[in-house]
């Protein structure tokens, strides 16, 4: 057994000092893979006989050969394992020296244990030094299996937000590659000999050369072992690793399409570019997210305010969002409306066309603050009911066309602060007011009836007779 | 030591109290694991993924369709597909390259040459998007940018029964719901006093083909979901109306004492049946207000008339059809299918497309410019189509005064606008004979499970069990075409 120690020490000696002029044949490069398996004994054994080592307990000898060896064999494989893998990393080289020198201090304990002397303190900071190299050395070792952050605390897996007009590379394409591809070609573990971490590596590609050709996808090997058949040994990512969507192979072969520009921004691409939206999609908000703090509601509470002239709806399954739409009943009653005060935090979309609204029922649709959509259009709101509804903040899209809303209107309009689109032909606002109110609130869209020179054209084209009973 | 004590006991001498608290540190343990298995406890995968009726699956970007479907099957070449070699090369014969050994109808597989055809009408280029239309549809062309053309349209049915059935029903074989039928039964009604699908039909002077109950038929759902056809004229809807005599209050009595013999029925058997016929007649009680209601157009001012053309105020004719469309819609109609025949030109077919032209061109137009003044573009969405596209070649005689063409099932135009598409888009292309698709082809299944997704319906998911298996609208085919969604 200690003719076994030395051996393997000098061998261990011998690799790291003529490192360079080695060359494994294969089958010792095949005991480098076993390195993975079998450091976990070593570790186990270390610790154990530190344990026992610093609280002074008996310990047979046998253990401490067992540990020796163990963590000889351990250190040695890993030597071979990594002269296999081409290229070495910061985190390898600490990796790697540590083992070696754990394993050599290993060594040395068992002559102070051979000789009596293992319960000198010398021996025991020996000890300590070994616990500490045990933490170290196996922590580099999983950085460079499990990636730098395994050990990070466990973070909610939330998106990132995109900026309003994101770099297709930086904001786009290097995430996925972080997510899927990095773990294995990063600068500690380059696999293939491939650097992703920057467009830099990725065009200076890997062993096997054309990772990435700039506007064609035929030639990039990444599109091509992105697109192999999962069961094909070259498909990456490899056996066991989740496969990238198809949205996301979709963004890289569209960027390296236009040529993997790390300049390319969103709004540089024209609109049938089916890149524009694949990234907006990945903008857009979640509609489940958006709404989840509103309260839960019942699906029997909606059963009991709806009507045979009201309709409430869920946005979509599961959801707590309401969309509620009335229609004009033979006679019409405000309180199946006014009713609605028990879900008004639920509503995001409440149509309410048409229908001779009162003071009751505006009261009722000020209290809905999640309202997104309001629909108002052939109702007699009067510019100073409106005023009521201006804290609605998340109101976007408001119909309030064939009102009898006149200028006064538009101060309050000016007031909701999230209104992209507004409805207001047909009603008493006048031209000049409106085009003022353009100028200053340039965020909202405002539609403002069909155009004249699109409405003389139809009207042009027409065939039968005008009977002309002046506008209504 | 205690543990000593333990040993000479028979393992089999426990006491209840010692058997509880093992038996508690167990069920302990097991609850611990459980946490770790979230749907442990939540049934098996096929009841989760099952989704609750007369909901989206995920939120919609529209709520309703309106449909104009173009009876017969309008030429491509003489409206959307512009193709320039057929005018270069007009009168040669199809290459067989091309053709490629296409079916023929019987109308012109007697043929022994298929000389190309060129369209004797011009084209232009209109919008932003430099949307190709033809003088035929001088309308259609001022809303290019609202539009999106889909150039690239293909089925199997070379004929128009089975290939208006497959447009209508996602099969060839009648006896499938219809697509309105279909949506009907996965979004439920948003107005409780109208049928959730509406059918209007209207006939063209040009050639056309029948026109049937089934394409509205609700096959194996439920009978509710059927597309009701409102008709011109006094009475929308047959025997909705009650004889003379019979005054509004008799009926309420009436209907009250039938509906309390059918819920005794209905005690006595639980046939759910019945109580969905309880549901219909209250339902056409309350139609009897709200059809004449939404029908009369009187109110319209006169603006709008002129938008969709003095024939508007014609019973019958396709634009009263497109405006009675409109008012469908904001009364909450999910599904309106307006049918216009005469489309179906194997000969003249100038002069007739012109008078078909004619006829629908303003009307919809209008449509889609006053669903987007009220705000309706974003959640309808407008389809303008015929069932199966037209040949390059001539039918018959080569002769540029009096030509026809006969049905062309590889490529053919159809456009869309409003509801979750994106506007003025030219999808797909064919090659330059107008003969084959040659870039992103849409078949009829990828349109339905299109159409689904925009109004918020997985068509994998919305199924139907039915002689022992599960159908769907695309049955076992489809794929959404992302680039069109906005």
């Amino acid at each position: 057994m200690d003719h076994g120690i030395l051996a393997l020490t000098v061998f261990l000696l011998f690799c790291l000092l003529l490192e360079s002029h080695i060359r494994l044949p294969f089958w010792l490069a095949w005991v480098g893979k076993w390195h993975p398996m079998v450091l976990h004994f070593p570790i186990v054994l270390l610790l154990l006989m530190v344990l026992l080592g610093l609280t002074n307990q008996r310990m047979a000898p046998v253990l401490v050969q067992f540990t020796v060896l163990a963590t000889l064999v351990t250190a040695i494989s890993g030597f071979f394992l990594a002269v296999g893998n081409g290229e070495k990393g910061d985190l390898l080289f600490w990796h790697q020296y540590g083992g070696s020198l754990l394993a050599l201090l290993a060594g040395l304990w068992y002559v102070l244990f051979q000789y009596g002397l293992h319960q000198k303190g010398y021996a025991k900071g020996v000890l300590a030094v070994i616990m500490v190299l045990t933490f170290t050395t196996g922590h580099f070792g999983a950085s460079i299996t499990h990636g730098e952050d395994f050990l990070a605390l466990p973070r909610n897996p939330e998106k990132k937000e995109l900026p309003e007009n994101p770099k297709i590379y930086a904001h786009v394409v290097h995430p996925i590659l972080e997510t899927n591809c990095i773990p294995c070609h990063n600068p500690n573990k380059k696999k293939g000999g491939l650097l992703m971490t920057s467009l830099e590596g990725l065009l200076k590609g890997g062993e096997k050369g054309n990772t990435l050709v700039p506007g064609n996808v035929e030639e990039s090997e990444l599109l091509r072992r992105l697109h192999l058949p999962k069961t094909d040994e070259e498909h990456m990512p490899p056996d066991g690793k989740k496969p990238l969507e198809a949205s996301e192979i979709a963004i890289l072969e569209r960027w390296i399409a236009l040529g993997a520009l790390d300049t390319l921004t969103l709004a540089q691409l024209g609109p049938e570019e089916p890149l524009t939206n694949l990234v907006k999609a990945l903008m857009a908000p979640q509609e489940s997210e958006q709404w989840k703090e509103l309260p839960l509601v019942a699906d029997s509470t909606l059963q009991r305010l709806a009507s045979d002239y009201l309709t409430i709806q869920r946005l979509a399954n599961h959801s707590n969002a309401l969309t509620i739409t009335a229609f004009s009943p033979p006679i019409y009653d405000p309180s199946p409306i006014t009713a609605l005060q028990a879900i008004a935090q639920n509503v995001v979309a409440l149509d309410l066309s048409n229908l001779p609204l009162g003071a009751q029922e505006i009261d009722f649709v000020a209290q809905c603050t999640p309202l997104q959509r309001l629909d108002l259009d052939g109702t007699p709101i009067t510019s100073a009911t409106l005023g009521k509804l201006a804290h609605l903040e998340e109101l976007q899209f408001l119909r309030l066309h064939g009102t009898s809303l006149d200028d006064g209107a538009l101060s309050h309009l000016a007031q909701f602060k999230n209104l992209k689109k507004l409805y207001v032909w047909n009603t008493g606002i006048k031209q000049s007011a409106l085009r003022e109110f353009k100028e200053k609130n340039a965020g909202i869209e405002i539609e403002d009836g069909i155009q004249d020179s699109l409405e003389s054209f139809f009207r042009k084209s027409d065939t039968l007779g005008l009977k002309q009973n002046g506008a209504p | 030591m205690e543990k000593e004590e333990h040993k000479d006991k028979n393992p089999l001498q426990e006491n209840r109290r010692h058997f509880f608290s093992q038996l508690s540190v167990g069920i302990g343990s097991l609850a611990l694991g459980s946490l770790l298995i979230p749907d442990l406890f939540k049934g098996s995968e096929t009841i989760q993924t099952q989704q609750a009726l007369g909901l989206p699956h995920f939120a919609p970007k529209a709520k309703r369709v309106i449909y104009l479907f173009q009876a017969g099957a309008p030429s491509q070449l003489e409206s959307f597909d512009y193709k320039p070699t057929l005018i270069k090369r007009m009168g040669e014969d199809l290459p067989e390259s091309i053709r490629n050994g296409q079916r023929l109808t019987g109308m012109t597989s007697g043929q022994d040459k298929f000389p190309l055809m060129p369209p004797k009408i011009g084209f232009n280029q209109y919008g932003d998007s430099r949307t190709w239309v033809s003088d035929f549809f001088p309308h259609i062309a001022k809303i290019a940018d609202e539009i999106t053309v889909v150039k690239s349209m293909h089925t199997e049915a070379i004929n128009h029964d089975p290939a208006i059935t497959f447009f209508q029903t996602g099969s060839q074989i009648s006896g499938r719901p219809s697509m309105g039928s279909w949506l009907s039964y996965g979004l439920g009604s948003e107005n409780k006093n109208l049928p959730s699908f509406v059918v209007l039909t209207s006939r063209g002077k040009g050639n056309s083909q029948g026109l049937y109950s089934k394409l509205w038929s609700s096959g194996f759902l439920d009978s509710k979901h059927q597309g009701v056809l409102l008709r011109s004229g006094k009475d929308p809807v047959l025997y909705l109306n009650d004889p003379d005599g019979l005054s509004r209050s008799d009926k309420r009595h009436l209907l009250d004492h039938v509906s309390s013999l059918n819920k005794l029925h209905h005690v006595e058997t639980g046939d759910d049946e019945i109580e969905s016929r309880i549901a219909q007649y209250e339902m056409a009680y309350r139609m009897q207000m709200s059809v004449p209601d939404v029908m009369d157009i009187s109110k319209e001012p006169e603006s709008i008339i002129q938008l969709y053309g003095e024939e508007c105020q014609v019973p019958g004719t396709y634009a009263a059809n497109a405006l009675q469309a409109r008012r469908l819609a904001e009364n909450g109609v999910r599904f309106i299918q307006l049918y216009h025949q005469g489309w179906d030109q194997h000969g003249n077919l100038h002069n007739e497309m012109a008078g078909q032209a004619k006829d629908v061109d303003q009307a919809s137009a209008a449509l889609v410019l006053d669903l987007k003044q009220r705000g309706m573009l974003d959640d309808t969405l407008v389809i303008w189509g015929g069932e199966f596209g037209r040949g390059n070649y001539a039918q018959g005689k080569f002769d540029l005064n009096n030509y026809g063409r006969d049905h062309h099932p590889r490529a053919f135009s159809i456009w869309m606008a409003g509801g979750g598409i994106k506007p003025g888009l030219n999808y797909g292309k064919t090659d330059e004979f107008g003969y084959n698709v040659i870039e992103n082809p849409v078949h009829i299944n990828d349109f339905h499970a299109t159409l689904m997704h925009a109004l918020g319906l997985d068509h994998e998911q919305l199924t139907y069990k039915y002689q022992g298996r599960r159908f769907r609208l695309t049955d076992v085919a489809g794929n959404v075409i992302k680039d069109l969604l906005a």
